[in-house]
């Protein structure tokens, strides 16, 4: 069971270098987005496997939180002004 | 057993996305990967807990959250592929 959550930790710091050194804002914001979920999947595992069962509305919260945000900062660049 | 064997798909899917994140050369193939794998391999995770858990009141609320996350992935790969599209950004102009 372990080594499923350390899979999806490893997924989640590799994501993270494309939020780095991506070339384009895009490619961060789809990164940030695509941490966010393994994120949400990590913290729903250890929620259920170690029996802490509130943390699941927690990880509701941040799931609409991280939606608002990724699509509030997509409509702001879709202006140009962010553009580089 | 049956939810482990759907969390060991789930987290092969999220792998797999992983992969086509760090190495696609182009950003709508990034997004592309990005927004089938992870919505597959986040969904397959939290039905393999709810299947894992067994019957109880956690079901509802994993149920919720994989509602939520299957109605608003799509929208933001839409939205991240308007927006760079909008801009004329080709991706390969790096």
């Amino acid at each position: 069971m372990q080594i499923i959550e350390a899979l999806l930790l490893l997924s989640f710091l590799a994501v993270l270098f494309r939020l780095f050194y991506g070339p384009s804002p895009w490619d961060r914001l789809l990164s940030y987005n695509a941490a966010s979920n393994r994120l949400i999947g990590l913290l729903a595992l250890l929620a259920v496997m170690a029996g802490k069962e509130f943390y699941l509305d927690m990880i509701i919260v941040y799931a609409a939180v991280s939606f608002l945000g990724v699509l509030v900062i997509a409509r702001f660049m879709e202006r140009g002004e962010l553009h580089r | 057993m049956i939810g482990m064997i759907l969390i060991g798909i789930g987290v092969g899917f999220v792998l797999i996305g992983t992969v086509g994140i760090l190495r696609f050369r182009d950003l709508y193939s990034r997004l592309q990967a990005s927004g089938v794998s992870d919505n597959a391999g986040v969904g397959l995770i939290l039905l393999g807990l709810i299947v894992y858990d067994g019957l109880g009141p956690v079901d509802l609320t994993l149920g919720l959250l994989l509602a939520l996350l299957v109605i608003t992935n799509p929208l933001v790969t839409h939205a991240i592929a308007k927006s760079a599209f909008v801009n004329r950004h080709t991706g390969r102009e790096e």
